[in-house]
This record gives structure tokens, sequence and C-alpha cells, in this order.
């Protein structure tokens, strides 16, 4: 660059309704800033002339615009010394001083010596504050790789999987040394608690499964006869949901109810509990939290599920029954005799077996999940999630692989 | 302590906030009845009051959180009954609010919470929002550990001092602060009182502070205003209110027990008081 030339280059920016505010003596625009540049090679100073009020509101565009043209002239080397002058500085807050001490820095790393010329005292205060307490940002994190975050993700799925495993188990050998502990002294046993359970799992449950059940158990029935009427078996069907009913459905239908309604309720009753940190509390005073809050709930459940299924398992064959008679023209003691002559106790129980494994599987999840919430709403909203999923989907393993099982042994 | 009105950037142009003759019920229930205060420029106000007398009322009423009956509330020089929407908003945005456990947005990290306000009313760079939130977070004390963090993973100290960050990001001229000391340990208590005045004398801000806490009263507030009776019966400074309290529930709080305690000097100043 020849001696003498002169690079200047002047910016303003204006919003078009600026805002006069009264500050102390002087009327600044509230939304007015600029920035003049002037880079004489002559004395090798690059001189800032910064004026306006440099807030947050003024500095998106003013650094859009600084920072090209400041590279631009900082390019072009030959600069010993840069001046900024704030003179004209009206309102500086702690965006607008950390864009001074930004564009200084820049400067610094170019290999200048940066000077404040004029500054206001406050505006100073300011500036050493932003200088010196200034953080600095950390890289972000690298992204991992698809291959890598899907081996994450399934090495995540499958520690959660077994530590669920483990926690059934825990919590399983929790239930039954209390229960031990009671059998010993039988007086300790909640009767209150339990009763309370038995009601809200079991009686407050019955409705909504007799019904679900009497409409399934229609609903079967005549599908039932309409795909067998096309092979002459028609005579079948009621065979067939018999064996349905009390096998499959029956049981099916009244564990996925229990689970959604009850596992759900355990863990908000025992969360919410743990989140006041009641259950600390009775730790302290000596109540043994498995004792009062968790056997209570699952003997519930056991005495509870048996007897709903069986409910389900007569309010499917009523629906059965009544499409029978009304839709199909059967009588009720025809349905009633094919119905004696198909199905046996064996099929029955087939069904009933299950149940205590059920109310056993959909009581641990409850309450452990309930245990596991920890202080705030959000972690127990998601315990009591998880404990429905948890608690439907292991219902569901469950009565699949004992299923097998019993038809494989031929019973 | 260092003294206050060394920052020439504090002007008192007269009252930020002007409240006269405000009316507020909660159905039977009459909170304020006829309630006027001033809040002057650069000043950090202290509002004291027995339990359920509304102090978060009050300021949930400036802030236009809460309707009331009568009076009127001129936040700015702006009465705020005559705001529509679009100007109560950017009046807000010149005022910034810490409530009590912070009030950060649960599904953000901390950082983002800060960016909230900028992302709101501002259009900035992603990058410049970052610089600008780390500045924000090193100003109110954080370490730069707690910037990714989410605010169920910080402790109470550090959500208020999170929230604090959140309430500066637009660099505000009013702000609100709901109980700032209650639930931190003393020494946590101590150095957030200090942040305030530190960050008051640093940025001039006014400051309306919401308070139990005799401690912070005397370490920062330049001025005390009590609410009782429905309304503010004393404004003045605290060592003011000490000396001369002339009401029975000031009385009660700045020379009981604990407020001797704290201040074993000021026995001094009673019991010229009561001499006279």
């Amino acid at each position: 660059m020849s001696p003498g030339c002169r690079v200047g280059i002047s910016w303003t920016w204006e919003k078009k309704r600026g805002r006069a505010v009264q500050l102390g003596a002087t009327s600044v625009s509230e939304q007015h800033a600029s920035w003049d540049i002037h880079a004489d090679a002559g004395d090798g100073i690059l001189v800032i002339t910064a004026s306006g009020a440099i807030t947050i509101r003024t500095i998106g565009a003013l650094q859009r615009s600084l920072s090209e043209k400041l590279r631009e002239v900082v390019t072009r080397k030959g600069f010993g010394d840069a001046c900024i002058n704030m003179s004209g500085v009206g309102v500086l807050d702690t965006a607008g001083a950390w864009l001074v001490h930004k564009t200084a820095t820049e400067l610094e790393r170019a290999g200048m010596r940066v000077l404040y010329d004029s500054v206001r005292p406050e505006h100073r205060s300011l500036l050493d504050e932003i200088a010196s307490g200034l953080l600095e940002r950390h890289p972000p994190a690298k992204k991992p790789s698809i291959f890598a975050s899907a081996y994450a993700g399934l090495n995540r799925v499958a520690g959660a999987a077994g530590s669920q495993a483990l926690d059934i188990v825990a919590y399983f050998g929790l239930f039954v040394t209390a229960l031990g502990r009671l059998l010993l002294a039988p007086r300790r046993m909640r009767l209150t608690a339990f009763v309370h359970h038995l009601d809200h799992a079991g009686l407050r449950a019955a409705p909504i499964i007799a019904l679900i059940c009497f409409l399934i158990g229609a609903v079967i029935m005549q599908q039932a006869a309409l795909q067998l009427s096309y092979y002459g078996a028609e005579v079948y069907s009621v065979s067939m949901l018999g064996m349905l009913a009390l096998r499959e459905v029956g049981v099916l239908l009244t564990v996925v109810m229990v689970a959604g309604r009850s596992a759900s309720a355990f863990t908000a009753e025992i969360g919410s509990m743990k989140m006041r940190e009641e259950i600390a509390a009775m730790q302290t005073i000596g109540i043994d939290p498995v004792e009062t809050l968790i056997v209570p709930r699952i003997l519930a459940l056991l005495v509870a599920v048996p007897l709903l299924t069986f409910l389900g398992d007569v309010m499917c064959l009523a629906g059965g029954a009544v499409v029978a008679v009304f839709h199909l023209g059967q009588d009720l003691p025809s349905y009633l005799a094919r119905l004696e002559e198909s199905i046996e106790l064996r099929h029955f129980m087939a069904g009933m077996i299950k149940t205590p494994f059920a109310a056993i599987l959909i009581g641990i999840i409850g309450c452990s999940e309930g245990m596991k919430v920890a202080g705030s709403a959000e972690s127990l909203g998601q315990h009591v999630t998880s404990a429905v999923v948890k608690a439907i989907f292991i219902v569901i393993i469950c009565g699949a692989a004992l299923s097998m099982f019993l038809a494989s042994i031929g019973s | 302590m260092l003294p206050k009105r060394d920052n020439p950037a504090i002007m008192e142009t007269g009252a930020v906030i002007r409240v006269r003759g405000l009316k507020k019920r909660f159905g039977e229930h009459v909170v304020y009845d006829g309630l006027d205060l001033d809040v002057h420029k650069g000043e950090v106000l202290g509002i004291v009051g027995g339990s359920g007398q509304g102090k978060s009322v009050l300021l949930r009423c400036i802030m236009g959180l809460e309707p009331f009956e009568g009076g009127n509330i001129e936040l700015l020089g702006r009465d705020t009954c005559k705001l529509d929407t679009k100007l109560r908003a950017a009046t807000n945005a010149r005022c910034g609010v810490l409530f009590q456990d912070g009030a950060l947005f649960g599904a953000l990290n901390v950082l983002q919470n800060i960016q909230v306000p900028m992302r709101e009313h501002f259009d900035l760079p992603q990058q410049t929002m970052d610089e600008l939130a780390m500045l924000k977070l090193g100003m109110v004390g954080l370490p730069e550990i707690a910037a990714t963090k989410k605010p169920s993973e910080l402790s109470g100290g550090m959500r208020k001092r999170a929230g604090l960050a959140r309430a500066l990001a637009l660099d505000p001229e009013i702000v609100f602060l709901d109980e700032p000391t209650a639930g931190l340990d003393p020494i946590g208590a101590a150095a957030f009182d200090q942040l305030i005045a530190r960050l008051q004398r640093m940025l001039g801000l006014t400051v309306y502070m919401v308070t139990h806490d005799l401690d912070s009263i005397f370490a920062i507030c330049d001025r005390v205003a009590v609410l009782a009776e429905k309304r503010i019966v004393r404004v003045g400074a605290p060592t003011e209110l000490q000396a001369n309290p002339d009401h029975p529930w000031i009385e009660e709080y700045f020379r009981g027990e604990r407020a001797k305690r704290l201040m074993p000097n000021s026995n001094i100043v009673m019991s010229a008081a009561e001499g006279t």
C-alpha cells in the first residue's frame, strides 16, 4: 500500500423508527449505532470510531458488516496500532461491550496494539468486567457416527433390559422376604391397606373388564360363526369361543387392563411419596416400606386378578351367548350344552394358572418404578408411563410363554 | 460493602415503576387497597412483609401477570393498563424476572435457556448468541461446565444463578427478584447478595427484590418498602426503618431477636432512639 493512501470504510445502520431515550443529559437514539474505520497507512494507525447505542438491539447488524470489512483492512497489514475511539458511544450494554472487546481481541490477534480512546468511565468498567469475566466457549462435542450411535443405542437398550430383569428379581426377593417376615408375625400385616387396594385394583376394575370381555366375546363368536360357516363347521364356533375365552382372551384382556390401571396407580402413589421424602421418613421412624407399601399391593393383586379373570371368562362366554341366541338363532340350552361338551376344567385352569404370574409382575413393576422416582414431577410422569408400558409388555410376553408351555405339555 | 452511588451510569431520573392507588382482590380477600409505590432508577428496593401479604402478587401485577381491580401502574413511563399485547411484550423485554426457583425451561439446557429471550426478540447469529450466553453465564458466576446441563441437574443455588443469567439476557433496565436468597445456605445467600450488588453496579440496574432475608436487606438494599395492612406502610433506608420503626410489624421485624443478633452495634442506635 502506498504511503498516504487512505482507506475509509464507514458504515451506519439505523432502524426506521429509532426510539429516542433520555439518558442523563444526552439524548441518543436507542436503535442507532455506527462504526467508522479509518485505516491510515501513513502513520500506521487504524482508527475505529464507534458511536451511537451499541446494545443487543444493534450488534447483530453491526457485527455482520464489521467482521468482513475489518478482515479486509487487517489483511492489508502494515498497521502497528489500533485505536478504538468511543467518545460517541451513548449506550453500551454487556452485548455491546462484548462486541467491542471481541473486535479488540481480533485486532490483537492480528498483531496490533489496541488502545482505547475517550472511553466513559462507566463503559470502561463494563469493558474491564467483560474482559475479566469472559468464559471461553468450549467447542461443540463431535457428533458420533451413525454406526457408533446405533451401537451405543443398542448397548443402552440391552443394558436397560438386563437391569430391568434384575430389578424384577430383586423386588421379588424383597417381596418374598417381607412376606416371610409377615407370616412369622401376622399381626404386622397391613390389613386396611390390603382391603383398600383390593377395592381400588379389584372391585373398581370389575365394570370395565366385564364390559370389554363381553364385547370381545360377542365379536369372537360372531367372527367364528362366520368363518367356520364357509366349511359348514358352524357348530364348532361355540367350542372355539370357549377355548379362546378361557385359555387366552379372558385372562389377557384382564391382565392388560389391570396393568394399565394398577401399575400406573401404584407408581403414581409410591412415586409421589418418594418425591416428598415420605418413604425416607417412614424408614427413619422404623417402618419398612416394603412391608407397608409393596406387600399389600401385590397381595391385593394376587387376590384380585384371578377373580377378575374369572369374571372376564364368564363375560366372554356371556357375550358369545348373546350373539349365538340373538344373531345366529341358536337357543341358550343348546349353546350351554355344546359349551359343556367341548371344554373341560383343564382349559379353565390353563387360563387361571397365568393370573398369579401376571399379578406379581404387574405389582412388582408398578412398585419398583414408583421407588425409582427422583425429586421432580417430570420424573414421576416418566416412571408412570414406563410402568404401564413395561407392565403390559411383560404380562403379554409371560402369558404367551406360559401358553406355549401349557400347550406343549398337553394341558 | 462498596458504596453504591459511585457509578455515574446510575442517574436518578425519576421513578421507573410508579404504582398509584392499587386495588386487588382474590374473591372476598382484599390484598391491596390503595397501594402506592415508587421505584427509582438505579436503586435496589427491597419489598418486605409478612407471609400472605402479597409481596409476590405485587410483582406479578407490575409485570402484567395478574389483573387488578383499581389504580394504575406505570412501568418505564408507560401505563400498563393501556398497553396492547405488542407494547406489553416490548416493555416486558426491558425487564428481567428471576422467579423463586429460577423457572428455567426444563426441556432446554442452561445455555439454551439464556438464549430464549435473545432468540425471541432479536435476529442474531447462533455463534454470537452462544458467546453472549457464555458471557452471561460467567457474569453470574456459573462454571463453564454448567452450560450444557439441564436445569434438573443443577443445585438450587445454580438454578437461581442460571435464572438470573436468563433474566439478564437482554440487559434489562429493571430486574425483579422473587426471594432470591430463599432456600440457599447462608454462605450461598451472601454470595448471591454480592453478585446482585456487583451486577447492579456494573450494569446500572434497578433492582426490585421481594425478600424475607434481613441479611440481604442490610447488605444490598438502598431502600425498603414494607407491605402491611393492604398497602405500603413505610419506605426508607433499612437503617432508618430500624432506628425509627413507627409501626408494630416493622418494630418486630427490624428489632426482633434475629435483627438484634444480626446487627449487634445497632443496639446503640436503638437505645439512642428509645432514650429520646
